[in-house]
């Protein structure tokens, strides 16, 4: 590039730079006052998010430092998509690999999904029962309901115990009503240690689908509150003048009007179910993506498949965020 | 055939707040009477009590005869009209039109029909597939009352719906609405704060202040011959005179007229500004404030015992401040009231 070129772009640098740092104007102010406003989020980006993001791809391809001896090694990818592949019907048994990682990763999709769905319709009918009516002890029951955000995914598991463990109450009155093997509790005995993979029974993973549901309702609640804020009730009541039910009411005025809600409520919900640690690592009832990183890190210290599970796992999260966002828009705009 | 709906002594309290307090008036077949009253004065509340909104601590509301105090708002057969318009922003013009006849289940064509009727006859037939939130507030009122009209209601209920137009089209809204009310014969419930557009809409008029109703009559009645000092004061601009009746004349102390009726003692007589006429006494009154609000001049003039007339001229006669005018009475125009 010749100093021609270059000439102007040093000069428009050097006069934003001037303008930023001594401003004259109010928009040359206002973009100071941005700068500033996102040098937080910029720092948080970068320290939080860039630099882990590239040490982690460099360790999922080279786990010591690059050398020339050493060079890149795409190991951990190969037997990461390896896995995946094996574990796809039809094409899995052409594929000589562990479907191990293909098992957490649909482990986590199915079970994030489920819980999701769970979660946001338990939110819809609170949120609603919220905005909606005047309850009694109101200010109490949002307290209480608030009270989960606040916990560790591990208190999560600690309350499923209570209730599903081996001494748990509900255990304890389906053992008083059907005798010693009539409940099978939902912690799993010590299979996990012995392969390394969880399979919890059905209602092992129903505690941790309670477990799971502690954790995402209040979150989707609280969303869907501030959707059900901007409800334009007189639509409502002008629904119901019209001959609307109450249900009917809800299905074609307040729905469409939650929606974006919704979405929203769904994508938080999803990436909360996906990024959960603490209840599945206490319940251990399903192998899914974050217990299987305990185990690699744990079991056999595997950097570089740690590494690309990592780096999978975020590029999905981001993904769905950002089609999920796109989706909304177009609901919204359309 | 249009239903008479009767309120019969509705009370409705929320806690220790009495909302709406032994309302008891009926609206007759066809007619479209207006609840007016300033903010909180219930009639929004009793208008949501008709609608099914809200079930009255005591007494009933009745339909043609049929007792509805009870039956939820799906079951009652009522136009809604708002205000905020309401309208369904997720369906098009037409869908909210159409809303109330699917919940009807009625077969889409003879759905499509109606809405098609409608829409014509509001003079929006060309909106019918338009996003309800790209039209203007007068184009979404019509459709908020196509929509309402659409079910043929028992009761069309109207909450505030000229409210936030601008004067022109409010003007032009009322107009067109009263005569398409009139036209359609549908009993109608009218609650509006602006007493000038009920006494344009309406054929009689309830005037609601702390929860009761002070006075219902034509609004000529409610006008000339307002029932209390809070109707005289509420609805238009009044004079209220102190004076004593004595053999058949109003003595006001600086002045006397001949009394409209045989009243006897102190009382209060409700004058409005355009009962005074310039010239001719026995008013005499100095004016201190002179507006001109181009089609007439309004004017605050003060009495020799210091009290405060508000008059209207015509702006080619109007005195200017200052001026002391002598001011005859119509006394075919003024109201007397016993004093309290």
């Amino acid at each position: 590039m010749s100093t021609l070129d270059e000439g102007p772009l040093v000069a428009r640098l050097r006069t934003g730079t001037e303008a930023l740092l001594s401003p004259t104007t109010e928009t040359d102010r206002e973009r100071r006052r941005i700068a500033a406003l996102a040098l937080p989020f910029v720092a948080l980006a970068v320290f939080g998010a860039v630099v882990p993001l590239v040490v982690m791809f460099r360790i999922s391809v080279a786990e010591e430092y690059l050398t020339a001896t050493a060079g890149v090694q795409f190991d951990a990818w190969v037997t990461l998509l390896a896995s995946i592949l094996a574990f796809v019907p039809g094409v899995g048994s052409a594929v000589d690999a562990d479907p191990v990682y293909g098992e957490v990763i649909w482990n986590s999709l199915w079970f994030g999904a489920v819980t999701t769905v769970a979660s946001v319709a338990l939110g819809i009918v609170i949120a609603h029962a919220l905005e909606k009516y005047d309850l009694p002890g109101e200010g109490l029951l949002v307290t209480l309901i608030s009270f989960p955000i606040s916990l560790p995914g591990i208190v999560a598991a600690f309350m499923m115990i209570v209730w599903f463990g081996k001494t748990g109450l509900l255990t304890n009155v389906f053992v008083w009503l059907g005798g010693e093997a009539s409940l099978f509790p939902a912690v799993t005995s010590n299979e996990v240690k012995l392969t390394g993979r969880p399979s919890g029974t059905t209602i092992a993973v129903f505690g941790l689908f309670l477990g799971y549901l502690y954790s995402m309702v209040p979150r989707a609640t609280f969303l869907l509150r501030g959707a059900y804020a901007e409800v334009n009730t007189d639509a409502e009541a002008a629904a119901r003048a019209l001959g609307a039910t109450p249900w009917q009411t809800f299905r074609y005025v307040t729905l469409p009007q939650i929606r974006p809600g919704i979405v929203g409520a769904v994508i938080l919900t999803f990436r909360t179910a996906l990024a959960i640690f603490g209840t599945v690592l206490v319940l251990k009832a399903l192998s899914v993506v974050t217990f299987r990183f305990d185990q690699i890190l744990k079991v056999g210290y595997d950097l570089p498949t740690a590494s690309a599970l990592a780096g999978l796992f975020f590029f999905f999260t981001v993904g769905f965020t950002f089609l999920s966002l796109r989706f909304t828009s177009a609901e919204v705009t359309g | 055939m249009p239903e008479r709906v009767t309120l019969d002594g509705v009370t409705k309290r929320f806690g220790d707040t009495l909302a709406v307090d032994d309302v008891s008036v009926t609206v007759e077949p066809g007619e479209t009477l207006g609840l007016v009253g300033p903010s909180g004065c219930g009639k929004t509340t009793t208008l949501r009590t008709v609608a099914g909104f809200e079930t009255p601590s005591e007494g009933a509301v009745e339909f043609g005869g049929q007792e509805v105090t009870n039956a939820p708002p799906e079951a009652r057969d009522v136009g809604l009209v708002f205000q905020s318009y309401a309208l369904f922003d997720n369906m098009t013009v037409r869908e909210n039109v159409e809303f109330g006849l699917k919940m009807r289940s009625l077969p889409k064509v003879e759905r499509a029909e109606r809405a098609t009727d409608l829409l014509e006859l509001l003079d929006i037939g060309e909106l019918a597939d338009r996003d309800p939130t790209t039209l203007s507030g007068g184009q979404q009122q019509r459709v908020g009352l196509a929509r309402a009209l659409a079910i043929e209601p028992r009761v069309l209920l109207l909450d505030e719906p000229m409210t936030g137009l601008d004067a022109k089209l409010k003007s032009r809204l009322q107009r067109e609405i009263g005569s398409l009310l009139e036209d359609l014969d549908v009993t109608a419930l009218y609650v509006t704060h602006d007493q000038a557009e009920a006494m344009v809409m309406c054929d009689r008029i309830a005037v609601m202040n702390d929860g009761t109703i002070e006075q219902v009559g034509t609004p000529d009645e409610v006008y000339e011959r307002p029932a209390n000092d809070f109707v005289a004061d509420f609805v238009g601009t009044s004079n209220r005179l102190a004076a004593t009746a004595r053999d058949g004349r109003l003595d006001f102390g600086h002045a006397t007229a001949p009394a409209p009726n045989g009243d006897d003692g102190e009382v209060t007589v409700v004058v409005r500004p355009e009962a005074f006429e310039l010239g001719g006494g026995p008013f005499s009154a100095t004016v201190r404030e002179r507006f001109y609000l181009g089609e007439h001049v309004r004017a605050v003039a003060e009495l020799p015992d210091g009290e405060s007339l508000t008059l209207r001229f015509d702006p080619t006669e109007a005195p200017a401040a200052g001026e002391e005018v002598s001011l005859a009475l119509d006394t075919d125009r003024v109201h007397v009231l016993p004093e309290p």
